[in-house]
């Protein structure tokens, strides 16, 4: 049976279905110390059935196609159960319904490009980081093309064709210790975007020179410049996640109820925008909904929400596209996209003056945030002392935590420069995306350090 | 095609090409109910059915994946990657005889899954039997049934079948500026959760979370298990993977037979452990399961390899060649860790004044190489003359995990315990640390 037929024949027993079907390619490739570790490819198929039966939902997945007629009838059922444990009311906020296709175009096709290739790549990176102060190398490239088909009931109809392309480089040093240093670069294009890695080579080789003299932070509570890359991940991890239509209505967001709110100092801009072009861009979300840019602070006060079709409806706001789901085998979910927050007029010396003791924290080794609580932990990968206005010990293992709305309110400069980096965003699915801003000075956050 | 049908088919493909090869089927059904804002939200199904094949062509590796149908296809897209693979010449285990281990409870096969909506319904009432005024935004039931197939050309011809419960829920109680936030969250191989228990935990830890207390100095810190599991997980484990040894990006790289530990220190990896989350009879690459002794007696004892590493390290596999999913070819991972010391009792603990940490956030950005650690106690709450007094807020720990693990001891308290359902799985029980940093 095919998929229209099967959505006219739900479309008639429920309120509201569609099916999203999958096909993915993937190739991935591992290059430890120049030796080839792995080299992976595959291709797999799959649909993702959802249906909303009154105020009931059901979602149903399958690998097979041809159960996919089975898959909706289960999803349907599925939905009429749970209609009758739900008391609170559930919709969708209206969207313009398309009928479209749209490839993300390839300067070169990652299908075209051989795995000997990719591999040559790879050793020509491994021999730029082969340096005498780096002990071991560990270089990932890994590459998708998804091609996704939409169909609802209320007549969206999406083709797409998006690829992506993601490189690792990872080096370790030995001084007293031993240290990583670490690199990603990441794109919704083909297999050009592998002549962006040679540009960060240059980058983590500084980063692990400067580990490998680096000595222990000092603790305690104190001022933070964080570099572009590391403003990205603040943005994303602190204020994003709590920015999530679903976290705010399901009262689990520390930004409920503060739309029109001054929640940040006059200088904070930060905006979610698939349209970018970055790593988490995308032209449809998984519900059919065209990208858009979100102001999510506009100026300090907060403007919108990431909000897809149902916290939408219950927000009484419209959906900005903000569904996303990893691939056919799960529901979608409210996330990001390519955060940022927009650069400001300051220059980083400006930011140094007057500063007699803190921190400039560069890149992330990670993080994890409450949104309810709206607490963050992020880790720099490499960080240095300020004494008296002038950057001086380098510092590694530097781990900094606060609330969101304080620290948000704490930002007392942003500079003028803008870098954008990539990274993958865990929320019980694996979502691509990327984050940046410019330099970003924080008057007093905590930093846990063993001194 | 069933899994166990399509692996035998692949197995066939690659005999017919007279290569040596394995391949690896997961089937794997998941129903997922959700609860938002305190009722039950939606559910969700999936069945997933895969195949990795490994062939061994010319003494080169090649990978590659399909689902069920696909064989074929499959099998000449790994011997087409085998060209640009590394030479390593592989030992495929041979058949032999595999004890049994329980992992697989029929009760959740046969039950579970029609009454998925009842246990989540018993999860929220657990919770708002507490107080009126706790919210809970929202909670998880996954019930989880699969099986796993391997084969090699060899003579291996492995199944298991096995399964799940994973559940958890949040609980909140709202505030001006920032909200009181907890999460339970247990998952077990067995029917044996208590859905109203946890639920009701969930709402009592929030409860509990009303006063505010500051933090005391140079006071020892008391880790639940699961940040125990997280902390150990991320700092010290990655010391113990024979890769890492090898490349000397370990801290125990030559110290085998030296003492590491507190000499009551016990760490084993078991996934022959009764219903262990890690646990199963054979690895991702058809070995044996066995108990290998990492410390023992505060002495480091061993470490851990897969096929291909333990061919690289000299040495032979034992048992820890780990898939994330039929995706990825295997590599080497924990797979059961378990933890034993003392054995105090857990309450002893509680008896003078310390600081209490229930979860730990940001673990992951610890240090693999140099064990070093600086994490956000959270939720965490001040202990004095053995009253469990108001929670920290804002609390740093930080300290090399493999140190501290000098002056560790360890409560009798054994819970099943995981960071990532694919990853790291450990049965640990509560410790009490010293010298600690703690900032904030």
């Amino acid at each position: 049976m095919d998929t229209e037929k099967i959505i006219t024949n739900l479309g008639e027993n429920a309120h509201y279905c569609d099916i999203r079907t999958e096909h993915w390619e993937r190739t991935a490739i591992t290059l430890k110390d120049g030796l080839l570790e792995k080299v992976t490819h595959g291709e797999e198929e799959g649909a993702m059935v959802r249906v909303l039966y009154e105020n009931g939902w059901g979602y149903t997945g399958t690998s097979n196609l041809e159960n996919l007629n089975q898959a909706a009838q289960r999803a349907l059922s599925m939905a009429k159960s749970n209609n009758k444990f739900k008391k609170e009311k559930t919709g969708l906020s209206d969207i313009e319904i398309y009928q479209e296709e749209v490839k993300i175009p390839m300067k070169e096709d990652i299908t075209d490009v051989g795995p000997e290739e990719k591999i040559a790549f790879l050793e020509e990176i491994n021999e730029i980081l082969s340096k005498n102060f780096v002990t071991s190398i560990e270089l990932r490239y890994e590459d998708s093309l998804v091609k996704k088909e939409i169909l609802s009931s209320e007549g969206t109809h999406i083709r797409m064709e998006i690829p992506r392309v993601l490189v690792y480089l990872i080096i370790t040093g030995k001084s007293d210790a031993i240290q990583r240093a670490r690199e990603g670069i990441g794109g919704t294009k083909g297999y050009e975007l592998t002549k962006e890695a040679y540009k960060r080579t240059g980058v983590v080789l500084e980063r692990l020179e400067a580990l490998l003299r680096a000595k222990t932070p000092p603790s305690g509570v104190m001022p933070l410049i964080m570099d572009s890359h590391l403003t990205g991940v603040f943005v994303h991890e602190a204020f994003g996640h709590a920015a999530e239509g679903d976290t705010v209505t399901s009262g689990s967001s520390c930004l409920e109820g503060k739309l029109g709110e001054k929640v940040a100092t006059d200088t904070v801009t930060i905006k979610d925008d698939p349209t970018l072009d970055g790593y988490g861009s995308f032209p449809f979300d998984d519900e059919g909904t065209k990208a858009r840019p979100r102001i999510l602070v506009r100026n300090g006060v907060l403007n919108n929400y990431i909000l897809d079709r149902e916290s939408a409806y219950k927000l009484g706001l419209e959906s900005n596209g903000g569904a996303r789901a990893e691939d056919f085998r799960v529901k979608p979910l409210v996330r990001m996209s390519n955060t940022i927050m927009e650069p400001g007029a300051m220059t980083f010396e400006e930011l140094l003056e007057g500063m007699d003791k803190g921190v400039y924290a560069q890149s992330s080794s990670g993080g994890e945030v409450s949104p309810a609580q709206g607490t963050f932990q992020f880790n720099a990968q490499v960080a240095y002392l300020i004494e008296n206005g002038e950057i001086t010990t380098p510092l590694r293992d530097v781990s900094f935590s606060g609330f969101t709305l304080d620290t948000l309110q704490n930002i007392t400069g942003v500079t003028k420069d803008f870098y954008m980096g990539m990274g993958h965003c865990g929320k019980g699915q694996r979502a691509q995306v990327s984050d940046g801003g410019p330099h970003v000075l924080v008057s007093k956050v905590t930093v846990g350090g063993r001194a | 095609m069933n899994i166990t049908e399509s692996v035998k088919e692949a197995l066939t493909h690659i005999e017919e090409r007279g290569l040596q090869g394995d391949v690896y089927g997961v089937r794997k059904r998941t129903i997922t109910y959700t609860i938002q804002k305190g009722e039950l939200f939606d559910s969700s199904e999936f069945e997933d059915l895969g195949l990795g094949i490994r062939v061994v062509k010319n003494g080169r590796i090649g990978f590659g994946y399909c689902v069920p149908g696909a064989e074929e296809k499959g099998v000449s897209r790994a011997v087409e990657l085998s060209r640009v693979s590394q030479l390593v010449d592989i030992p495929l285990p041979t058949a032999e005889m595999v004890p049994p281990v329980k992992v697989c409870d029929q009760k959740i096969v046969d039950e579970a899954d029609g009454k998925g909506a009842e246990l989540i319904q018993m999860l929220i009432d657990g919770a708002h039997s507490v107080k009126d005024d706790i919210v809970l935004p929202f909670g998880i039931l996954s019930i989880i049934t699969g099986k796993r197939v391997i084969g090699n050309t060899s003579g291996v011809f492995l199944e298991e079948e096995s399964t799940a419960l994973f559940s958890g829920v949040a609980a909140v109680i709202s505030g001006e500026r920032t909200s009181l936030y907890a999460e339970k969250i247990k998952c077990s191989r067995q029917f044996d959760i208590d859905f109203y228990q946890l639920g009701a935990e969930a709402a009592q830890k929030v409860d509990s979370m009303r006063e505010k207390s500051a933090v005391v100095p140079g006071l020892p810190v008391i880790v639940c298990p699961d940040a125990l599991a997280q902390l150990i997980g991320f700092a010290v484990i990655p010391s113990f993977l024979g890769e890492n040894v090898r490349k000397g990006k370990s801290l125990y790289h030559e110290k085998v037979g030296h003492p590491v530990a507190s000499d009551r220190l016990v760490i084993t990896d078991d996934p022959t452990r009764e219903w262990g989350l890690g646990s199963g009879k054979f690895d991702d690459e058809g070995c044996s399961s066995g108990e290998t002794a990492l410390i023992a007696g505060g002495i480091l004892k061993n470490f851990l390899y897969d096929l291909k590493e333990g061919v690289k390290s000299g040495t032979e596999s034992t048992g820890n060649g780990v898939r994330a999913d039929f995706k990825t070819p295997p590599e080497t991972e924990s797979r059961n860790i378990v933890v034993r010391g003392q054995g105090h009792k857990r309450d002893s603990f509680f008896e003078g004044d310390a600081i209490y940490v229930d979860g730990v956030m940001g673990a992951h950005t610890a240090n693999p190489v140099s064990g070093d650690f600086s994490v956000v106690a959270n939720p965490a709450w001040l202990i004095q003359r053995g009253e469990k007094k108001g929670r920290l807020d804002g609390v740093m720990i930080s300290g090399n995990f493999p140190e501290l693990l000098k002056e560790i001891e360890l409560a009798d308290d054994y819970t099943k315990t995981f960071f990532d359902l694919n990853k790291f799985k450990a049965d640990i029980p509560t410790a009490r640390l010293k010298n600690v940093v703690v900032s904030g």
